[in-house]
């Protein structure tokens, strides 16, 4: 899974069936450096998931993307390809600086 | 499947139903030269991998779907433990 900030959400008319009904939330990843800044940035490229659980506008989500994401819809077929597993209630990461690049090492 | 280091976890505050008492980790692919990506991961911890430890990370859901029945959205979920002292790359 991916974590993402909800940042709004999107009603569809008209829709194939199968989406019909889904609450869809369009969703920005957030990069590690911003997740440990905790400044409420995404910076990745955003995307829309199902959401279930009802998350928010602003509340980071743990989102699942590919094949699995339309499982919890099994046994019927929804072309859903991002789906939102878990709402974050709080996050720790250590504090272990990022390895950078190689390249990085080079120029010095 | 990939290499990842564990960075820390994440307490859900509401989840799917098919995930009840999982650990979920906060966790950095690895590159081959031991950098870490640009995003974080959250995976299903199936062998409670201890903090900073290097995993192998399976993104083939069939696993999580045995253990958690056919509904469950995981997906990225720890198949293994590196063991420290091959680590790869040169991840410290």
């Amino acid at each position: 899974m991916r974590l993402g900030i909800v940042r709004g959400h999107v009603t569809l008319t008209p829709a194939v069936p199968q989406l019909l009904g889904l609450t869809l939330v369009v969703l920005e990843p957030v990069t590690m450096a911003n997740l440990r800044a905790k400044n409420g940035l995404g910076g990745g490229k955003s995307l829309v998931a199902v959401d279930a659980l009802g998350a928010a506008k602003g509340q980071m989500v743990a989102f699942t993307e590919g094949a699995e994401a339309a499982n919890p819809f099994w046994p019927n077929k929804v072309p859903v390809d991002a789906y939102c597993t878990l709402i974050v209630d709080s996050i720790t990461t250590g504090n272990s600086p990022p390895v950078e690049k190689q390249e990085s090492e080079v120029q010095q | 499947m990939f290499l990842a280091r564990i960075d820390g976890t994440v307490v859900p505050a509401a989840k799917h139903a098919t995930l009840e008492g999982c650990r979920f980790l906060v966790a950095q692919r690895l590159e081959a030269d031991g950098s870490t990506g640009a995003e974080p991961l959250v995976l299903v911890d199936l062998l409670g991998a201890a903090f900073g430890s290097t995993v192998l990370v399976s993104t083939d859901g069939d696993i999580a779907r045995e253990r958690y029945g056919n509904t469950t959205p995981a997906r990225m979920v720890v198949v293994g433990i590196v063991d420290p002292v091959q680590g790869s790359g040169r991840a410290a």
